[in-house]
């Protein structure tokens, strides 16, 4: 109890005493989540609507697996990327190990599934009203899709929060390919591990809050863009 | 342009929903389509308007072009219509959006419409806080804005209320008088079709039984079927 407590007192210092460190470390969870979520949305959002939209031989087996990867355990995420980009593997000339990066692409291979998954949901419960309305008023394949992504936004955003959530708290795949490096790819889900395992237990309290509440705030900023566009 | 088709059908798993030999209807009818459930005429239209595809037979518009996709100048309201999560005058202006009309063309349009179907007060409503009655002639608006060869419309009126239903069938008349739209109005409502449509076609699974002019049909029927069909021994 006193550890949470001190917890509790070391985050409102940490905060107010705007401490470099902690400050790097947030930047960096920010721009690593916020990319990966941006890069996932650009290929799940009109991967799900087209798979949504369109019969294809195997789709089914397709689905199966997106749904597998939505489950996908980080570490094994992080493992396979790191085995990609480590100096050994077939992409190792790229020099992306224990990179920012590298911990981008673990987290786009997790969160893209995510949004794939949902916004196929989404998609194909109301693609057949949308698309009927778009062919008979005169929109080509383009517009179509155009407008079944714009009539569905809130429920695409819906998803986009989902897979940010995943990308925010995530620590088995950036830990891995990412290596914990401080002032280099230390973010705050690792260095909460890394405090824990150093028994610095009201510390971690203090990064534990300090995570919620940047989880907090991008979840009311998202949450008030959704309900602004229902109004 | 006049719309042909001969022996056109459509099967669903082997089952034939749709079974027309021979019929024309003539560029700038206002031509009613009646029968009852199941007798095909959501698929006639679905055809028509290039939502589905025939399983054989030919389908033309004019003839040259034979309708096999969706065409720009014929479009179609549904019984419940589709309004896009946006104002009405947003939904009112997307058709002429796609056909790149330029933003003065489409707010006099927009106007114009929306005046003429007593939508002026609803122009920057949200679409979803529409009665039925309001979204149906929003829907109606749409499919007018970009002044169609061809409009089919399956059901109407429906789930509207009367006075809607009057003004609604004003428009269909007024537009097929002036503009010469071609109207396909598919109702169950048989004094609607006598109403509105100069022409009828009764359909009954999948097969045109009677086609005339509507008041003739509806008054003395040639056919038992269609004769059945208007004393209510059919079931609708």
């Amino acid at each position: 109890m006193e550890d949470i407590a001190t917890g509790f007192h070391n985050a409102i210092i940490l905060l107010l005493t705007l401490d470099a460190q902690l400050y790097e470390i947030v930047g960096l969870s920010l721009a690593v989540s916020l990319s990966s979520v941006i890069i996932s949305a650009c290929l799940g959002v009109p991967l799900g609507a087209l798979i949504g939209t369109h019969s294809f031989p195997f789709k089914n087996a397709l689905l199966r697996i997106i749904y597998t990867f939505m489950s996908l355990p980080p570490v094994i995420a992080g493992l396979v990327v790191f085995l990609l980009i480590m100096r050994r593997g077939p992409l190792g000339s790229w020099g992306l190990t224990y990179t920012p990066t590298a911990m981008v692409i673990a987290q786009v291979c997790l969160v893209t599934p995510i949004i794939t998954g949902l916004t196929y949901n989404i998609v194909r419960d109301k693609a057949p009203t949308v698309k009927a309305l778009a062919i008979t008023l005169g929109a080509g394949k383009m517009e179509s899709l155009k407008l079944l992504i714009f009539e569905l936004r809130i429920g695409i955003l819906a998803a986009i929060v989902t897979g940010l959530g995943r990308a925010i708290s995530e620590v088995g795949a950036v830990m891995i390919v990412g290596g914990n490096i401080k002032g280099k790819t230390r973010v705050m889900t690792t260095y909460i591990a890394q405090l824990k395992s150093m028994g610095d237990y009201s510390t971690a309290i203090a990064v534990g809050i300090v995570l919620l509440i940047m989880a907090f705030l991008i979840n009311t900023f998202l949450y008030n863009v959704q309900q602004k566009i229902e109004n | 342009m006049k719309l042909y088709m001969e022996n056109l059908t459509k099967e669903y798993e082997g089952r034939k929903v749709l079974d027309i030999g021979k019929l024309q209807i003539e560029k700038g009818d206002l031509c009613g389509i009646i029968g009852p459930n199941g007798a095909g005429k959501s698929t006639l239209l679905n055809l028509i308007a290039g939502l589905i595809k025939p399983t054989s037979g030919r389908l033309m518009y004019g003839d040259e072009m034979e309708l096999t996709a969706p065409q720009k100048k014929i479009t179609m309201v549904f019984q419940t219509p589709y309004l896009m999560h946006t104002t009405v005058e947003k939904n009112i202006a997307y058709p002429l959006k796609l056909r790149n009309w330029s933003s003065d063309r489409i707010e006099a349009r927009v106007e114009e419409l929306t005046r003429e179907l007593g939508l002026t007060n609803f122009r920057r409503q949200k679409s979803w806080k529409l009665s039925g009655g309001e979204t149906q002639k929003v829907a109606l608006a749409r499919a007018l804005s970009f002044q169609p060869e061809l409009l089919l419309l399956d059901e109407p009126t429906a789930n509207v209320d009367p006075s809607t239903t009057a003004e609604i069938e004003k428009m269909l008349k007024r537009i097929n008088d002036t503009s010469g739209t071609t109207v396909i109005l598919v109702t169950h409502n048989l004094v609607q079709a006598k109403r509105v449509c100069a022409q009828a076609i009764f359909l009954n699974q999948g097969k045109v039984v009677e086609y005339g002019e509507s008041e003739k049909m509806l008054k003395s029927p040639e056919h038992d079927l269609t004769r059945r069909f208007v004393a209510g021994e059919l079931l609708i």
